[in-house]
């Protein structure tokens, strides 16, 4: 009887199910962070009897089949990549995409990584970097005694330096649009990074045909629908006892079968 | 053995394959467009003989139960639920095509609408439907499983097809089924519709799988007392006997 280590599948699923709404649930106030949610898939059959044997030298044969099913496996975390709510700020390097795209950060090791969550900073060098004092692809020097930074639609980054009327032109923000944006690899501190599944890179400039805006002064919020997870969660937790009563069924099972006599 | 035992084995070891059957039922409550499976018993004379009182039950095989899963939507534009009777058809890694009901599409390193496990879905003419690089997830599915990008090109349709036998089809795990006669009956469905930002759940009924556990775990039981109780018959029949002598 394979019961047992059916059921086990299907425990060790809902645990896995639990553990991704338990991360969307820890990261409903992270900014641009993108809910997941765990996806599975029937695991392989095992054939007991074939369909289709023949079942007489007249060439009759079985219509039906015997395939046991083995139990589920995880196939991935599909993230969602809806739109988060926006918030208002009000500071003046806060950046929130409305529609697709990415901002593009450099990362010290020199390879590049991609995020939504558009709260930046200056750093002592004057550069906008993020929260982890990563600097955005293009790098932006600010110039020092600037009053005030404007930010357009399409990217394009403007300072008014100490009591100059006229703005200056501090250069232009590209952001990265990908094939398929599930298949990018989130790798903690609201960034992610490009896969074979993801594909290459497009760098386009915000406002383009198909692409986001940036919004200055606002926050993406995450997309995570807190009503519901906690739904999900109920239903997790009764799958996970529904299984462990199969184990249990199995167990009584075996049990009688050792007290024949 | 007397047959009254071997009776009770062929009930023991048929309940034994369901119960597997229910456990993984049960293991796939949340797996999108899994179609429970059902055994499916049958009472066996043995043959040859003149003995028509004794008959044994043998699992002769299962199908599908295929009703309609209930839909919950997801908003993801990749997600897909069907309505109606129709299937979506995946290609396999032979080359083969299977069909299932799971909507949970992806885009694999081709470019091509995939499974979660990278199986191409396939069009109305059996092709693997490619997406130009730049439409990424900005895309609308209509109700015929046709593909607009957001100016309103058509991209490609989804195909639909309606299976004869559904329930007949074999499972091979990763939401796919096969059908065993070559496609040849297969017609695209025109009575399904797709609803985009939905995935289909299994259609996995807990109450009723948690009541056939106890109904299979009492049925075991009795077997087993049968077992007993015939032994125990033979065990008098000898104690008599002997006290005679």
């Amino acid at each position: 009887m394979k019961a047992l280590g059916i059921a086990a599948t299907g425990m060790l699923a809902q645990q896995t199910n639990v553990d991704v709404i338990a991360n969307n649930i820890a990261n409903a106030n992270t900014t641009g962070f993108k809910s997941g949610r765990a996806a599975f898939q029937d695991l392989i059959y095992q054939s007991m009897r074939q369909e289709g044997a023949l079942t007489s030298t007249e060439g009759t044969s079985r219509p039906v089949g015997m395939n046991v099913g083995l139990g589920v496996q995880s196939a991935g975390v599909i993230r969602l990549n809806t739109q988060g709510g926006l918030s208002q700020t009000e500071n003046q390097l806060d950046m929130a995409i409305e529609g697709l795209g990415f901002f593009v950060v450099n990362r010290p090791d020199g390879t590049q990584a991609y995020t939504r969550a558009g709260s930046f900073q200056l750093s002592a060098e004057g550069q906008i970097v993020t929260l982890d004092g990563y600097e955005i692809d293009p790098g932006i020097n600010v110039p020092d005694n600037t009053r005030q930074i404007e930010i357009n639609q399409e990217g394009v980054v403007m300072a008014y330096v100490d009591s100059d009327p006229v703005p200056v032109e501090l250069g232009q923000l590209t952001m990265a649009t990908f094939l398929n944006e599930a298949g990018m690899k989130p790798i903690g501190n609201n960034m992610l990074e490009e896969t074979t599944a993801s594909g290459e890179p497009t760098l386009v400039n915000p406002g383009e045909p198909g692409v986001g805006i940036i919004r200055q002064g606002y926050l993406e919020n995450s997309n995570v629908n807190i009503i519901q997870q906690i739904t999900d969660l109920i239903s997790a937790q009764r799958a996970y006892e529904m299984n462990s009563k199969a184990i249990e069924t199995a167990d009584a099972m075996l049990s009688t079968a050792n007290q024949i006599k | 053995m007397s047959n009254a035992d071997y009776v009770s084995l062929s009930l023991a070891s048929a309940l034994q394959r369901s119960m597997d059957m229910s456990a993984h039922n049960m293991a796939n409550a949340s797996t999108a467009g899994y179609k429970t499976m059902q055994p499916l018993f049958e009472a066996v004379q043995p043959e040859g003989t003149e003995d028509t009182a004794t008959s044994y039950v043998e699992d002769r095989g299962m199908y599908l139960d295929t009703s309609q899963g209930a839909f919950v939507a997801t908003g993801n534009s990749l997600d897909l639920a069907l309505s109606g009777p129709g299937w979506l058809s995946y290609q396999t890694d032979g080359g083969a095509t299977a069909y299932g009901r799971d909507g949970r599409l992806t885009i694999n390193a081709d470019g091509q609408l995939s499974t979660l496990t990278g199986a191409p879905v396939l069009n109305q003419g059996g092709a693997p439907i490619t997406l130009p690089q730049a439409v990424g997830q900005n895309l609308t599915i209509s109700t015929d499983g046709s593909i607009t990008d957001a100016e309103g090109a058509v991209l490609g349709q989804i195909g639909i097809f309606r299976v004869p036998e559904a329930d007949n089809l074999v499972p091979i795990g990763n939401g796919l089924y096969l059908y065993g006669e070559a496609g040849a009956d297969i017609t695209p469905a025109t009575d399904t519709t797709v609803s985009q930002g939905f995935i289909e759940q299994s259609n996995v009924r807990p109450v009723i799988e948690l009541t056939r556990l106890m109904d299979i775990q009492r049925a075991y039981e009795r077997a087993a007392k049968l077992m007993s109780d015939s032994n125990d018959l033979t065990r008098q029949a000898i104690e008599r006997l002997g006290s005679v002598i």
